[in-house]
């Protein structure tokens, strides 16, 4: 039934006709053709609005979690900018059944060996002066697992051990030992007698409640960071076998659990543009502090904004947001001696001033890195794309002026560091940049 | 009907059910973004080869829908297929700059068999217009003194399918009409990749068009001549417009706009003589798209006009009649188009050349032409296009009834 004139080569024709459709139609160029650009009407226009008004305030947080972030701060500074910070860190000495001593053991020393850590805060070039106390009251942490920076427990004010030193921070290998003999010896004693005191858990720590390490005698310039672990924050007894050729021996005893270990941050903002923050006032805003607002991390300062001018935008009749920038600079050369933080990090928060982590769209927290330009410093930014957050406040058509967002370090960074940042907030202001589209 | 013929007809109700796919880039010309777009030629086949010229012509070789009283030249005996491709290379050029885009695709499908001896008909699917280009342009950032670029594009068309029929009312005279449904979608789209958004503009529209034929033949000695006149009434479009916005957080779709578009009446004239395998004709076409409104605003109409000549002849020598007989032609047509733009009116050349090469059997042919053209012109700040199209055509014959002759 072949039809006359349309064989086996007609329908291959008709099939390559096919082919060759789908295969050119797809060959077209056009990403880079331009001609015709005059006659094409916008029906949109892209504006840019950098002028809304930003509020801004320092909050200064109830308190800052410090237990278990494995460091030990310990010492002084201060400034006229974020006033004095004197820092104690607690600790406790786990329990461990102490090996029977050698009846030629012979005390020698001992002492607290600390280990340096890469955060430090103030002028470390400074002699420094620690001191090790003991407490009188156990490291009871609340809920079992927290201790802030404004918790403390009573201690002895006798001074268990001190020493004086030049640090030599960043250093892994050198250690800082503050020699506690008395307190090592009524220790050895105690093992070497087999004394009840050190024969539980229990009896153990109700006997050593545990120490605190505070500035000592000396004016500190400086807040050092110690590492705070069972394996880098030990007491060490040293001992020798009274023979002939003398064997020298060591008994170690670690740091207890990481919940009770934490730092204690007393801050005093006495003639600082701060002065006026207060616990019960917790948030001023940056009129009062010289245009300005401070972050800085254990101390828990966090600058706070809001929008009030945002809803202005509302009254425009078509339009839709494309892109919120948030323009942070700092404070020209208030980073001269405090390197600013390598990254901020942005939160929602309210009246209330709760925080909750603002995420980008693949749902990670957003994150701004500080530009730095060599050649002007007045380029030196940090700048958040805020776009969701800004069409999400818009998006019922009325925004709560009460709400806000704050910048800061992440958790980890804000309960384990003294990172600080001076937000300039006048000259020039914090940028609200909208680019919106109006059609 | 024939199994081959059937497969035809499914093609072809594929293709009519999926338009915007048959449609789409049929044209790259910037020139597109005003009104209906670039009115697309009706004709088909042989014609193109001939500037076009058809409207004389009576149906036989190959389907002329320019003109519905030429189907009266279908042979009784053979059902047409007809499909058509295309591929253009467009040189377009300003003052100051050359650019160029190579685009492709189906064009048309048709087909045309007789009823009764008095009732010819003929079904198919063509554009009647169609939108297709891509502009990047920068635009500012109002507030700053940066611009971002920005992506104009358009695409779709008006696609017509139509059913048509001649009726031979007295020896060597027709008159015929095609009933064509006219349909499509409009979009014009401005977007930015950079601020990611895309204002999308799409215009449905719609209506039903009437068009009139009539073929009058005089036979003296061996020669034919025929006239040919065909009428189109003026239409209104029936449209319906959807606006949407989107950017990464939102898609709205907002208000409608109001378009209008219109079909402008139309008349057509044109003369041919034929001997043997020997044909000429000519033809003038008129249109009164004056009246039409358009939102642009850089467009302004004017009535169009459209003037074409071609002739055809065979390869002389042994293979005159026989299956292996090669139909040269060529032509050249000349449109001043509804298009004003800045004052300045468009219009369009070419000249064509092309050939009716057998396939296989005599009853098959694949026409094959080349059209060399520009349209518009590099004055003021418009620009001129230079092209070249190749288009090919199948015209595939199937013998109608011949089941029922052999049964």
């Amino acid at each position: 039934m072949k039809g006359i004139g349309v064989g086996k080569k007609g329908r291959i024709i008709l099939s390559f006709f096919v082919f060759g459709i789908i295969l050119i139609s797809s060959c077209t160029k056009t990403n880079e053709f331009t001609i015709g650009k005059d006659f094409v009407e916008s029906q949109t226009r892209l504006q840019v609005i950098d002028t809304f008004s930003v509020d801004l305030s320092t909050v200064l947080l109830d308190s800052v979690v410090t237990s278990s972030q494995n460091i030990a701060y310990v010492g002084q500074y201060e400034d006229n900018i974020f006033g004095s910070i004197n820092c104690n860190s607690y600790f406790d000495l786990a329990y461990e059944s102490f090996s029977e001593l050698d009846v030629k053991a012979v005390y020698d020393s001992s002492a607290f060996i600390l280990y340096y850590t890469d955060y430090n805060y103030g002028d470390t070039t400074a002699m420094m002066s620690i001191s090790i106390h003991r407490l009188t009251e156990k490291i009871v942490p609340y809920d079992k697992t927290y201790l802030f920076n404004t918790s403390s427990f009573h201690y002895e004010s006798q001074v268990t051990g001190t020493v004086s030193f030049y640090p030599v921070p960043h250093s892994s290998d050198t250690a800082v030992s503050i020699p506690v003999n008395s307190l090592g010896e009524e220790l050895f004693n105690l093992i070497r007698d087999k004394d009840e005191k050190v024969s539980t858990q229990e009896w153990f720590t109700d006997y050593l409640k545990g120490f605190v390490l505070t500035s000592g005698t000396t004016n500190n310039k400086a807040l050092l960071g110690f590492k705070a672990s069972s394996e880098r924050l030990v007491m060490k007894i040293y001992y020798h076998l009274d023979k002939e050729e003398p064997e020298k021996k060591e008994i170690t005893i670690k740091m207890g659990e990481a919940t009770h270990q934490f730092n204690n941050v007393k801050y005093d903002f006495t003639n600082t543009p701060l002065y006026n923050i207060k616990m019960e006032k917790n948030e001023v805003p940056s009129t009062e502090t010289g245009n300005k607002v401070f972050m800085q991390g254990l101390i828990g300062l966090i600058p706070k904004l809001r929008f009030s001018s945002l809803q202005d935008i509302l009254a425009a009749d078509r339009w839709e947001i494309l892109k919120a920038e948030l323009i942070i600079e700092p404070v020209q050369f208030s980073y001269d001696l405090f390197s600013l933080p390598d990254s901020l990090y942005i939160y929602k928060t309210d009246k209330e001033n709760r925080r909750t982590i603002l995420n980008d769209d693949d749902s990670k927290p957003m994150i701004a890195s500080f530009e730095f330009d060599k050649y002007l410093p007045e380029n030196n930014r940090y700048t958040f794309n805020i776009t969701s957050y800004i069409n999400q406040e818009l998006y019922d058509a009325y925004v709560d002026s009460q709400n806000g967002l704050m910048i800061g370090l992440n958790e980890n960074k804000l309960e384990s560091s003294f990172e600080r940042l001076l937000v300039e907030g006048k000259h020039p202001p914090v940028k609200l940049r909208i680019y919106y589209l109006s059609y | 009907m024939r199994k081959l013929t059937k497969t035809y007809i499914l093609i072809l109700l594929i293709l009519i059910l999926r338009p915007g796919h048959v449609s789409s880039q049929i044209t790259t010309s910037p020139y597109s973004i005003f009104g209906l777009g670039y009115l697309e030629s009706n004709s088909i086949g042989p014609s193109k080869a001939m500037g076009g010229t058809s409207l004389a012509f009576l149906s036989g070789r190959s389907i002329n829908s320019m003109n519905p009283a030429s189907y009266r030249g279908i042979d009784s005996l053979l059902s047409i297929f007809e499909i058509g491709v295309f591929g253009k290379y467009t040189i377009y050029s300003t003052k100051q700059e050359n650019q160029s885009l190579l685009n492709a695709n189906l064009k048309y499908m048709v087909m045309g068999f007789r009823i009764a001896p008095w009732l010819a008909t003929s079904f198919g699917f063509s554009p009647y217009s169609s939108v297709g280009y891509t502009i990047n342009t920068t635009s500012p950032v109002e507030g700053t003194n940066l611009e971002y670029p920005k992506t104009f594009s358009g695409e779709g068309g008006v696609n017509q399918v139509y059913v048509g029929g001649s009726v031979n009312l007295i020896k060597n005279l027709s008159v015929g009409f095609n009933a064509a449904y006219l349909f499509g979608n409009i979009t014009h789209r401005e977007s930015s990749t950079v601020f990611n958004y895309t204002l999308e503009d799409a215009t449905y529209i719609s209506n039903f068009n009437f068009d009139y034929g009539l073929n009058y033949q005089l036979d003296i000695k061996k020669w034919k001549y025929n006239i040919g006149l065909t009428y189109g009434s003026s239409k209104k479009l029936k449209t319906k417009n959807v606006t949407t916005i989107e950017t990464d957080y939102v898609t709205e779709v907002l208000k409608s706009r109001k378009y209008k578009y219109s079909l402008p009446q139309n008349i057509g004239a044109g003369f041919a003589v034929s001997k043997g395998f020997f044909r000429a004709g000519a033809d003038y076409e008129w249109s009164n798209w004056e009246v039409a409104e358009f939102t642009n605003s850089y467009l302004r109409t004017r009535n169009s006009s459209r003037y074409s000549f071609g002739v055809e002849f065979p390869s002389l020598g042994l293979n005159k009649g026989t299956s292996k007989m090669v139909l040269y032609r060529f032509g050249a047509e000349y449109r001043e188009s509804y298009m004003i733009i800045d004052n300045m009116p468009i219009n369009y050349g070419a000249v064509t050349f092309g050939a009716g090469i057998p396939l296989g059997g005599f009853l098959s042919v694949i026409n094959v032409s080349l059209e060399l053209g520009q349209n518009g012109t590099t004055r003021k700040d418009l620009f001129r296009e230079r092209f070249v199209t190749l288009n090919l055509d199948l015209a595939l014959k199937d013998v109608w009834f011949k089941k029922r002759r052999y049964n």
